[in-house]
Formats: C-alpha cells, sequence, structure tokens
C-alpha cells in the first residue's frame, strides 16, 4: 500500500466516453493527462473506444506513439492515465503566428511516418488519423493518439466498416463502402494531413460523405479501371462524374513550395488504388526524407505562437 | 489526510499455475464441486448463445476466460451465474471485435434459458446489471489486454497445423478437441498457441494409435521436428497444456462432446486412447509449481480483493513497479 500516485488538477475536456484532466504523477512529478472513462448509464456498457485503446495502447510502445502510463480504477471507475501533451497538429496548422519550414514538415512526417509504421507492424490499423490525433510532446515530438477506432488487421472472412476516419481523410476504398481494406486507409489520410502542412488548409475538405467523393475525385481524378481493377463494380460508381487525374505540372501549381520528390512521396500516398499505394516502408525510404533541407530536429521547431 | 489515501499496485499475472488457481479459489469458491457443475451448464449455456448469435469459437473462447477468471477473485454465486456468463459475453463481443448489441444479446439470453415472460422493467435491469459488472469482469483480469487479443486456439490449430503441412483430418480432430478444452481450467495457465500445439500433438498422436505407428508414420515424424520456439512457445508450456488435456479427458470423457462428433471415417477414440496417450508419453511434465509456503506467502492469491481501497493500479511490466518501489523508497532516505 502507497499513497495516491495521481493527481487530477484540471478539467480540460469532456468527450462521449471520457473526461480528460491533467494532473501530476507524484512519484516522478512529471505532468500527466488522466482520462477518466464514463461508465454508469451506458446504453451498451463499457465503451468500445475505451477498450480500444487500452487493449491497443498497451501492445504499443514508440517514441512516435502516445504512452499508456497506468489504468487505475477509482471511486469504481476506470482512469487512463497518458503521457502529457500540451498541443497538436492541427492547433499548430491552424495558428497563423506559428511559422514553420519545409524542414519542419519533413520532420513531422518522418515522426508521423515512424508511428504508424510501428502501428501497422503490431498488425494494427488506426483508421482515424488526422492533424488533431496526431499530438505534440513538450520537446516536440509528434504522437500518435486517440486509438478509438483502432482494429487487429482481420482475418480473411472478417467484414470491417467503412464508416472509420473522419471524412476529410477518407480513403477511396471507404468511400466506396468497402468491406475490406488495409493499412493503405492510413496511409491516405497521413497523405491529405502532407497536403494540409503544405497549403495549411484542409485538403479534401467534403460536406458530406457524398460530397466527399466528388471533392477527392475532383481533386485527385476519379479512379478507373485500368489504375484501380474493377473499382466500377462498388454499388455507386456509375453515378460518378468523371475526372482526369491532375498533371504533375497542375500539381506543381497546388503545392507551389514542394520539391519533385515531395509531390512522388504524396501522389504514391494518394493512389487512388489500395494495392499499388504505398505502404509505410516505402515512403520512410521515398526520396523525399533523402534530399536536402534534413528534418528539423523536433525540439528546435516552435510549436506555440510567437507573438512579436 | 485530505489529500493522500491508499492505494493498491497490482502487477498483471495473466497465467497461474495449477496450484496457485486452487489457492486463489480457497477464498472464492466454497464448494468446488457445484462450481465444476454449475461451470459445465454454463458452458453450455454460452455455447448455445453462440450459435444463436453466430458467434465465433474465440469469442465463446473469450468469455470462458473471463468467466473462470472472474472467479479467482470473486465470490462464486450459483444464483448471479447466468448474469455473469452474460456479461462475459458482452465484453468478450467487444474484446474479439464480434459486435453484437446488448439489446439483442440479452433477448436470446431469455430465449436461451426458455424464459419466455420478460417485460421491459426485467430487461433494463438484466442490463444493468450487465453493464456493472462488465469493469469487475476487467479488473479480475488486471485490464490486461494482452490476452484474448491475438491469440485464439482454433485460430491457431489451423495456421500452426498448415504451417506444419498436417492433414486437415488431423486438424479438424484438433478442432473438436480444442471445444472440449474449454471446459478445463487450461485458459487460466497456458497461453492459447500453446495450447493449440499441445491439441495438435494430442490429435497427431491419437491419429497414429489407430495405424499401429506406421500408417502415419509420415506426422509422426514431422512431430518430433517441430521446433517450439520457432512457435514463440518451449517444451515445458507445450507438456503442461498437454498432460492439462490428457488428464482431462481421462477423468471426464463422459461429459466431452468429442465423441458425439467425431466423423464416421475418423478411427475409434474412447477413454482407453487418452490413458495409452499418457502412458507413451512417460512421466508427467510441465511447467514447475513454487512450493506450498510460497503460494500462501502471495497476497495476489491470498488476499481478497479490497474495492474499498481507493486508487487500484493495475500495471503490465514488473519493470514499472519496481522502478516505483525503488522511487518510494528514495524519498524515504531523503
Amino acid at each position: 500500500m502507497s499513497e495516491s500516485n495521481y493527481t487530477k488538477e484540471k478539467k480540460v475536456g469532456e468527450g462521449t466516453y471520457a473526461v480528460v484532466y491533467l494532473g501530476k504523477q507524484l512519484s516522478s512529478g512529471d505532468s500527466i493527462a488522466v482520462k477518466e472513462i464514463k461508465t454508469s448509464e451506458f446504453k451498451d456498457g463499457l465503451d468500445m473506444s475505451a477498450i480500444r485503446e487500452v487493449k491497443y495502447l498497451q501492445e504499443l510502445n514508440h517514441p512516435n506513439v502516445i504512452n499508456l502510463i497506468d489504468i487505475f480504477m477509482a471511486y469504481d471507475n476506470l482512469n487512463l492515465v497518458l503521457e502529457f501533451l500540451p498541443t497538436d497538429l492541427e492547433v499548430v496548422i491552424k495558428d497563423k503566428n506559428i511559422l514553420f519550414t519545409p524542414a519542419d514538415i519533413k520532420s513531422w512526417m518522418l515522426m508521423t511516418l515512424r508511428g504508424v509504421y510501428h502501428v501497422h507492424r503490431n498488425f494494427i490499423l488506426h483508421r482515424d488519423l488526422k492533424p488533431n490525433n496526431l499530438l505534440i510532446s513538450p520537446d516536440g515530438l509528434i504522437k500518435v493518439a486517440d486509438f478509438g477506432l483502432a482494429r487487429a488487421v482481420p482475418g480473411p472472412r472478417e467484414m470491417l466498416t467503412s464508416n472509420v476516419v473522419t471524412r476529410w481523410y477518407r480513403a477511396p476504398e471507404l468511400l466506396f463502402g468497402a468491406k475490406h481494406y488495409t493499412y493503405a486507409v492510413d496511409v491516405w489520410s497521413i497523405g491529405v494531413i502532407f497536403a494540409e502542412l503544405m497549403l495549411r488548409i484542409p485538403y479534401l475538405p467534403g460536406q458530406d460523405d457524398m460530397n466527399q467523393m466528388e471533392v477527392t475525385f475532383r481533386a485527385l481524378g476519379t479512379p478507373t479501371d485500368k489504375q484501380w481493377p474493377e473499382v466500377s463494380s462498388f454499388p455507386g460508381y456509375n453515378k460518378l462524374q468523371i475526372y482526369p487525374s491532375p498533371s504533375r505540372d497542375e500539381l506543381r501549381k497546388r503545392f507551389i513550395a514542394a520539391t519533385e520528390s515531395a509531390l512522388t512521396l504524396m501522389e504514391n500516398m494518394l493512389m487512388m488504388n489500395p494495392q499499388t499505394r504505398w505502404n509505410t516502408i516505402q515512403c520512410l525510404e521515398s526520396e523525399y526524407f533523402k534530399e536536402l533541407p534534413a528534418p528539423s530536429d523536433p525540439a528546435d521547431i516552435n510549436i506555440f505562437s510567437q507573438k512579436v | 489526510m485530505s489529500s493522500s489515501f491508499e492505494a493498491e499496485l497490482i502487477l498483471s499475472r495473466p497465467y497461474l499455475t495449477r496450484k496457485q488457481i486452487s489457492r486463489a479459489q480457497k477464498n472464492t469458491i466454497s464448494d468446488l464441486r457445484t462450481y465444476s457443475q454449475k461451470k459445465l451448464l454454463i458452458i453450455k449455456y454460452l455455447s448455445d448463445m453462440c450459435v444463436q448469435l453466430k458467434l465465433p469459437r474465440k469469442t465463446l473462447e473469450t468469455a470462458i476466460y473471463y468467466y473462470e477468471r472472474y472467479h479467482l477473485f470473486n465470490a462464486f454465486e450459483t444464483e448471479l451465474i447466468h448474469l455473469l456468463a452474460t456479461s462475459c459475453l458482452v465484453l468478450s463481443c467487444k474484446q474479439t471485435e464480434t459486435l453484437k448489441k446488448i439489446n439483442e444479446i440479452c433477448q436470446v439470453s431469455y430465449k436461451v434459458r426458455k424464459i419466455s415472460k420478460v417485460n421491459q422493467d426485467m430487461m433494463e435491469t438484466f442490463k444493468k446489471r450487465i453493464c456493472q459488472t462488465e469493469l469487475r469482469i476487467l479488473e479480475s483480469c488486471s485490464f490486461d489486454y494482452r490476452v484474448n487479443n491475438f491469440l485464439h486456439i482454433d485460430e491457431y490449430i489451423i495456421k500452426i497445423g498448415k504451417s506444419l503441412q498436417l492433414e486437415s483430418k488431423v486438424c479438424h480432430l484438433a478442432w473438436l478437441i480444442a471445444y472440449d478444452v474449454l471446459k478445463s481450467d487450461v485458459l487460466l495457465i497456458i497461453p492459447q498457441h500453446s495450447i493449440a500445439i499441445a491439441i495438435l500433438k494430442i490429435s497427431v498422436e491419437l491419429f497414429n494409435l489407430k495405424n499401429d505407428n506406421n500408417g502415419n508414420e509420415e506426422n509422426s515424424s514431422k512431430w518430433s521436428n517441430v521446433d517450439y520456439s520457432y512457435f514463440e512457445t518451449n517444451e515445458n508450456s507445450v507438456n503442461e497444456a498437454y498432460f492439462e488435456i490428457s488428464n482431462f479427458y481421462i477423468n471426464t470423457f463422459d461429459i466431452c462432446d468429442l465423441q458425439g462428433n467425431i466423423p464416421h471415417d475418423y478411427p475409434h477414440i474412447g477413454i482407453e486412447s487418452f490413458i495409452e496417450l499418457k502412458q507413451t508419453a512417460g512421466s508427467q511434465t510441465g511447467l514447475d509449481e513454487l512450493p506450498n509456503d510460497d503460494i500462501d506467502r502471495d497476497p495476489f492469491l491470498c488476499n481478497s480483493r479490497n474495492s474499498s481501497v481507493r486508487e487500484r493500479r493495475h500495471v503490465l511490466s514488473s519493470r514499472l513497479v519496481i522502478e516505483e518501489y525503488n522511487s518510494i523508497n528514495n524519498i524515504q532516505h531523503k
């Protein structure tokens, strides 16, 4: 028996299934976040997101994945203790007072891909990658977080729901309602995030699910059977307007500051056919990460507003 | 007193030895006979539920693990077993990603138990109590989701059987045996992949018995070359499961489902087959047991769980416990 080890000092957020507090780990003095899972009055009992979060974070231990420090029961409530992460990529992208460079973007992409590679290596699909779920530690490290929608790679006959991933970051196979999909859905999301980092506005902001298809294919071209065999057999394909894929010149115009190898990486992450889309290893080994400028040292990137 | 209160630090121990299980059950089960009888009833109940709900074997297996695990640290109460088992199934559906609405599970539960006059109030109370039990079940597992996550016996029988290139008949027999195995306590003792290997071994040997040791030489010679470390296990774990299972059949062959389900073109398998297996296997080996004194001194097994402790922390790595112990000592030294 010892003293209680965690304090909850300030409520910082409330979601559908949890309340998040900031606090301290008394044994080390470190700042931590405590996620108190609401357990009472649920329609279907303990929330699936809470279960998934614990289940997958227990398996993962990587500098670019959020660390689940501890689990405890207090007053009949389940509490998850997570490392304290003061900001996230969405906040940084939206804050016009923060200036960042191509080297900073490269550093964030590298850390994100390393984290997601580790997730995939453990046979887990994240299924909700977006800037808001890429948290940033005080020393600038990207941490992949929010495993509430994650799941283990399914067996060959298991059906999956295509209703995953926040709309703007949803891969075409999900938009078509595929019941079987792979790690490629996560790579697509990172590709969209990459574009958003360069543009500093959302790249494919659909207003609803139908509009998302329109926006996606208008920007990147409607997939054809030639690029993606049998894509036309998805229900709803015939109603689609056919747009051409953007030429390299068109992409250069959209992403003025991007180098050729940055565009190559993005193009391959945003490949319509999930089978030819690059996996995280191919992304990590791409020319983009080998050419100059070298990725910034995470600790040197400004992630908080610099009021001049 | 205001800001500090008692806390407990519990290291997850997802698997225990036979003796450790008995020690824990001493606190929670007053009549083991009744417990065992009821457990068979519950496994039948859960199996029927899974059939009705079209749930795979892994969901059943996980529910049974939860049910057994719960009774290591919580009192066994005969009148609550159906509620508890249903709650285990609800949780297991979530754990194995075979989601079902709690409403549907409750309806099927009444149907399977042949309770016809169900009103809305009964249903609501039932649901509420299921949800209340969920966390207690998880706590009895120390919230250790590493168990029952990627590993399930039936899936590994197929995967390992395939990688050892065993005949499909042998794997089918193994799959039948795997169902009976759920009735023993072996899920609490050995991880599922090791159980799967032990079952395959038994299945190979059962086929060999009937072939006078020559018809299936191919299979048996294959077995002697099996490298357990390739499957992330070892001889002791596999042997432990092997003897648990053969003893289980020898002691309770009549209540097992194997006999009634062996296809006609398979060799006859009776209780004597398992006795013969055991004789051939020689002296029983397996995991090491600790001396009784040590087991009796183990607070994890001997102390009943105190839900009045305000902060009950469950950790997965012993490193964390050691670090914490050191940091507390350092503070005291200062």
